[in-house]
């Protein structure tokens, strides 16, 4: 009869771990689908590679963006990932299919825009919402290249205003549309009353809020592919000025002097622009018309120096009171717009400027313009060079060329202080501290980049968790010693990888390892994997360090999924009210502990609800009596740092902002986490909770972990508004998760309790019966 | 009390007071409590909030979502809640919690804890907030309170000087609906002054400049008019309170009808007996038991970025006047305040275009009795969390170790 009941409750069991899985996978499917784009590979007819000198020459050329230096390697990074979701654009060429990585294809945009212009990585995920400036595509996700928005639309609904124009004109001018219209809204907003507010609000059906939003959101979509094409352009175009041939017929060689200089060069007429301005001001003294090639001439100028006012910022200015880098454009414009440059005069200003540098002078204040006028002069002439190289099929030359220039360029921020000199042929020591330190920053965040520490962590963790995995079948014998010591080797190493990545980081940025949302991820990920560890030391369960495993996988996986989807530099400096190493190191770093803590224990009790469910435990009671302290232990420690870490907090905002707690969004949800384990531990105390309600707590206690990690930071209030993100999707399929987890608990609990009833009842029959009991 | 004794009643009380049931209770509303205030702040702002869940007089709270729909049964006032949370901790820790070594570390952290929602208690009791602004190369010696609109009525002396104002202060003006009417009695200068139409948050109009009049808009004044407007969640420092002020005699007779606005860069002026009067809506003056000067006032900001890298101030505190003066020098920056005589000074902002294109600092000053407290607690908590956690794992470990060492096999 009992057997009968066993078999019965098996089979209800599995129809639930079935019916679980399914909805556990969709979830991961779900998850996964966010990232997925069709694989449709492009045609690119004429691509060659650039040669891994060329690129590892870039690589380490300096420039400066987010405000701080750094290496063009990053640079290229952060805008294709904003651009692409992704690190790796893929062509076809001919028969093979390229990966571009991000420097080449920077590289590409800068010396070799033509082909740049054909690459996919423009990422749009809703390809509908493109239809309103003329571009179409099969596919409702697709890659599209520069190219695909230049088509000039030829739609149906084209107005008679767009008519002619390319999808990026009839883009700009939805932005121009979107920008008047926001600002009518808010004026006409400002002007209302609360009560009007309110009643506009309230009036409009849920339809028609839904429409509101889906229009905000086709809006912001197209605001940012806006900013996206118009920073795209910049790095297309901020080196044409060296791309650019004059050739001008009527005006005889010798007019502007013998200077030597190419006449087919811009640089060459910016060289003489004081002449340029001079003759203008005569011919238009005398009443004179400008000769049309001089004026068109002074077009050329204009533009190109226009469109060189944008993208790499790579020239370290020569006054090291002036932190901020410059593009040819910006130094054009800065010499044009200071009053006491004199264009008279500027020929022997040079000669004098150039004099006091041969002998060691300090240049005085009212030459200072002209000696950054002659800088000018030298780096466009340069970068003419490059360009010229660049254009060469021998690359040997464009490799010389451009580590020239990342030679000049890291040698000024040298005297600037910014990037500390490196020893080009260092010993193995050297070499060891350059790699991680700041003497060799720019060499450290590259490699820093190159060794892929995460990516590395990831692949191991997955094996240690796979190995630990066949664990659980191979019980006894040599061969679960060695599978023991398989998983724990490869866990070990996986760990060693996390941390070395998390301590690179942390020496590159000069600051303890957690500043930003980013930041808490591989060191959530490391403060798990670490307690997990050490426990599974002290129980030797199996079962911890599959969890370990299993949330660093997770851990990386996250890391990258935020990485691709926020698209920022994360080791760019910190707001001022941030920058404190000591208030970092410890509030931060608690508070961080404390969540990885309460992940923990989520993560424990939603694996204790699956296997009760599946009912794969073979010792049912030790099995529960070693979770549920693990678990409770763990509530224990996320209460300690939480707590500690909150009130840390409090005492630092009480020293930044003057209170010690203001009920703002990030400090409430701290005090959550702190609450909800207060109410496990004393409900369990007084004996209100029992092992399931420990652990169905526990599961609800990861949702409201992950509401203080991420979700507040996504309300956009408060004072911690540097912390700030937009989207989010990840936050919502972690809470159906747990949800799932605490079904799966429910589910477990409710079976659990009916089995015993009906066995009881049964044995109460059978004794009634008079049958013999089984025990 | 021996176990067999039956509790008398005031020990039954005692022992419900300080029981679990309170405890776990009010940690439960304290949750519910801080996720809606947490969700609230998207459409209430953050002071909004804090005076909806967490003021001394919400005695019930009843969480809403945007459009103002109750989503949730009433709840008792947060910090009735944490007070009555406050007695039972210190109850439970006196009368129930188990006394010893093994829980001396629970013991030290319950009553740091019971410190700490005191100092919080305090803070909001007798907490006060206000800024001062100080250009750069110069002194000031008052700050003006936070959410403190006042209005003041001074009469011009005969230097063309303002002389001493007096005041209707803010305790007066923020009960005060848009509808209620407010007289204050000026006796001294023999004047009255009718407030009406008072709103915390409000605009002026110029009524030529095709603003459109609505029902709810106050009347129009010297061409003027004042509307409420929407607090302003993200910087609540540019909600600009305002109201309408009748003059009048003491007699009853109409002087002067006034617009007051707190946005309002110089004081509203009448004339009455030949003597001017000037009307201002402002946050209500905090005087200093010093003197702040500022030497420099430096703003940086990252390269290329408009991202805030430092600022930073130098100053002088002084205090006296003449041969008593002392004088402090300090360097006050992000996370560095100063502290003196229980008023602490942060750098909150800092603007290039002060006076004369001179920088000027915005200094958040605060004055709290408890504001170290907290600090305190803190050391103390950790103190016994760290004991107790370190106690048990190793109780834990020792277990463990022992029970996963393998069991002799029986022959």
């Amino acid at each position: 009869m009992s057997l009968s009941v066993e078999l019965k409750y098996k089979k209800l069991r599995w129809a639930f771990v079935c019916l679980f899985l399914l909805v556990e996978v969709v979830l991961v499917g779900v998850a996964i689908r966010g990232s997925i784009i069709p694989d449709k590979i492009p045609e690119v007819s004429g691509y060659s590679k650039w040669d891994s000198e060329v690129v590892e020459a870039a690589d380490y050329v300096p420039v400066q963006e987010g405000g701080r230096v750094k290496p063009f390697s990053s640079l290229a990074r952060f805008k294709l990932l904003g651009y692409l979701g992704s690190t790796k654009v893929k062509i076809k060429v001919g028969d093979r299919t390229e990966k571009i990585g991000p420097t080449e294809w920077l590289l590409d945009c800068l010396f070799r825009p033509e082909l740049a212009h054909q690459l996919p990585v423009f990422r749009v995920d809703d390809t509908k919402l493109l239809k309103g400036i003329g571009v179409e595509s099969e596919d409702r996700r697709a890659r599209l290249a520069f190219n695909d928005f230049l088509v000039v639309a030829s739609t149906t609904d084209e107005t008679a205003a767009d008519f002619g124009k390319t999808a990026v004109e009839r883009l700009k001018d939805r932005f121009d549309q979107i920008r008047e219209k926001r600002q009518r809204e808010a004026e006409r907003r400002a002007k209302m009353t609360p009560k009007q507010i309110r009643e506009e609000e309230y009036s409009k059906t849920a339809e028609e809020l839904d429409l509101e939003e889906e229009e905000n959101e086709k809006e912001d979509f197209l605001v940012k592919l806006h900013g996206q094409l118009n920073e795209y352009q910049y790095f297309t175009s901020f080196l044409d000025f060296a791309r650019t041939e004059v050739i001008l017929e009527n005006v005889p060689e010798g007019v502007f002097g013998n200077d030597g200089r190419d006449p087919k060069k811009l640089s060459t007429w910016v060289s003489r622009f004081d002449r340029l301005r001079l003759l203008m001001q005569l011919v238009q003294q005398q009443g004179q018309q400008v000769p049309e090639e001089i004026a068109e001439l002074f077009g050329v100028i204009e533009k190109k120096i226009n469109s060189a006012r944008g993208g790499v910022k790579w020239l370290p200015p020569r006054e090291k009171d002036n932190e901020e880098w410059w593009s040819i454009g910006d130094q054009f414009i800065s010499v044009l717009e200071d009053q006491s440059f004199n264009w008279q005069t500027v020929r022997t200003d040079l000669e004098t400027v150039e004099q006091m540098k041969s002998s060691g002078e300090e240049i005085p204040d009212n030459l200072k313009s002209v000696a950054r006028w002659g800088k000018l002069l030298e780096d466009m002439a340069r970068l003419e060079v490059l360009v010229a190289a660049s254009k060469v099929n021998n690359s040997n030359e464009f490799e010389n060329e451009l580590a020239k220039w990342r030679d000049e360029v890291t040698g000024r921020a040298e005297d600037r202080g910014e990037v500390a000199k490196v020893d080009p042929e260092p010993g193995f020591l050297t070499k060891m501290i350059q790699t991680i330190t700041p003497l060799g920053k720019i060499n450290g965040e590259v490699n820093y980049y190159n060794r892929n520490y995460f990516m590395n962590a990831l692949v191991l963790f997955l094996i240690a968790f796979l190995i630990s995995a066949v664990g659980w079948l191979v019980v006894d014998g040599k061969a679960a010693v060695g599978i023991r010591w398989g998983s724990i080797i490869f866990y070990v190493l996986a760990f060693f990888y996390l941390a070395w990545g998390i301590t690179h980081r942390s020496v590159l940025m000069g600051r303890p390892p957690v500043g930003n949302l980013y930041d808490t991820i591989p060191f959530i990920t490391a403060g798990a994997v670490l307690v997990l560890g050490i426990s599974e030391l002290l129980s030797r369960r199996k079962i911890l360090l599959s969890v370990g495993a299993v949330l660093g996988v997770a851990g990386m996986f996250l890391t990258f999924r935020y990485e691709a989807g926020n698209a920022a530099d994360h080791m760019d400096p910190l707001v001022a009210v941030l920058k404190s190493n000591f208030w970092l190191a410890t509030h931060v770093v608690t508070v961080t502990i404390g969540y990885s803590g309460g992940l923990m224990a989520c993560f424990l009790s939603a694996i204790y609800a699956h296997v009760c469910l599946a009912g794969l435990s073979r010792d049912e009671k030790g099995f529960t009596r070693f979770m549920t302290r693990s678990v409770y232990g763990i509530v224990c420690f996320t209460l300690l740092f939480s707590l500690v870490g909150t009130v840390l907090g409090g005492i630092w905002a009480n020293d930044s902002w003057g209170r010690f707690w203001g009920w703002d969004p990030k400090e409430n949800g701290a005090l959550l986490i702190v609450l909800w384990s207060l109410i496990i531990l004393h409900s369990r105390i007084a004996g209100w909770l029992g092992t399931w309600g420990i652990h169905l707590c526990s599961i609800f206690g990861g949702a409201v972990v992950g509401f203080s990690w991420w979700h507040v930071n996504m309300l956009e209030v408060g004072l911690h508004s540097y912390g700030f993100i937009k989207g989010g999707s990840v936050i919502w399929l972690f809470y159906v998760a747990c949800l799932i987890a605490l079904l799966v608990g429910v589910a477990a609990l409710v079976l659990e309790k009916m089995r015993k009833a009906e066995l009881k009842q049964n044995r109460e029959e059978e004794a009634v019966a008079g049958k013999p009991v089984q025990a | 009390m021996k176990s067999d004794e039956k509790p008398n009643s005031w020990e039954r009380v005692m022992r419900i007071l300080g029981g679990f049931e309170i405890a776990v209770i009010c940690l439960v509303l304290l949750f519910i409590h801080t996720f809606y205030s947490t969700l609230e702040q998207q459409w209430l702002g953050l002071y909004g909030t804090i005076q909806k869940y967490f003021d001394l007089e919400s005695l019930w709270v009843i969480p809403t979502n945007r459009h103002d729909k109750a989503i949730c049964i009433p709840l008792p006032g947060a910090y009735w809640v944490m007070a009555l949370l406050t007695l039972n901790m210190t109850i439970g820790g006196i009368i129930r919690m188990k006394k010893g070594w093994k829980k001396l570390g629970i013991l030290i952290s319950h009553f740091s804890i019971v410190f700490m929602m005191i100092a919080g208690g305090v803070s909001s009791l007798s907490k006060i907030e206000g800024n001062m602004i100080v250009v750069e190369g110069q002194k000031s010696d008052f700050a003006m309170k936070s959410h403190a609109p006042s209005i003041e009525l001074a009469k011009y002396g005969e230097d063309g000087l303002r002389e001493e104002p007096l005041v209707v202060p803010p305790e007066s003006l923020q009960e005060l609906e848009p509808s209620d009417t407010l007289t204050a009695n000026f006796s001294d200068l023999g004047l009255v002054m009718k407030i009406t139409g008072f709103h915390e948050a409000s605009n002026l109009f110029q009524e030529q400049t095709g603003n459109e009049k609505i029902d709810e808009d106050g009347p129009t004044v010297d061409g003027f008019f004042l509307r409420e407007a929407e607090w302003n969640k993200s910087n609540e420092l540019a909600n600009m309170a305002g109201a309408y002020a009748t003059v009048e005699d003491t007699e009853g007779n109409l002087i002067q009808k006034l617009v007051v606005w707190m946005g309002n860069p110089t004081p509203v002026t009448f004339t009455y007996k030949g003597a001017r009067y000037a009307v201002s809506m402002v946050s209500e003056i905090w005087p200093m038991p010093f003197e702040v000067e500022l030497h420099k006032s430096v703003g940086e900001y990252y390269p290329g970025t408009t991202r805030p890298s430092s600022f930073e101030s130098t100053i002088s505190k002084v205090v006296g006047e003449g041969k008593e003066e002392v004088r402090e020098d300090y360097k006050i920056f992000m996370n560095n305040p100063m502290r003196h005589g229980g008023f602490t000074l942060f750098q909150a902002n800092w603007s290039p275009t002060g006076e004369g294109d001179r920088p000027y600092s915005g200094f958040a000053i605060v004055t709290n009795p408890s504001d170290q407290w907290p600090k305190y607690a803190l050391y103390a908590a950790t103190l016994g969390l760290t004991g107790h956690f370190v106690y048990m794992l190793i109780r834990y470990a020792g277990r463990s170790t022992r029970k996963s060492k393998p069991q002799p096999q029986e022959s």
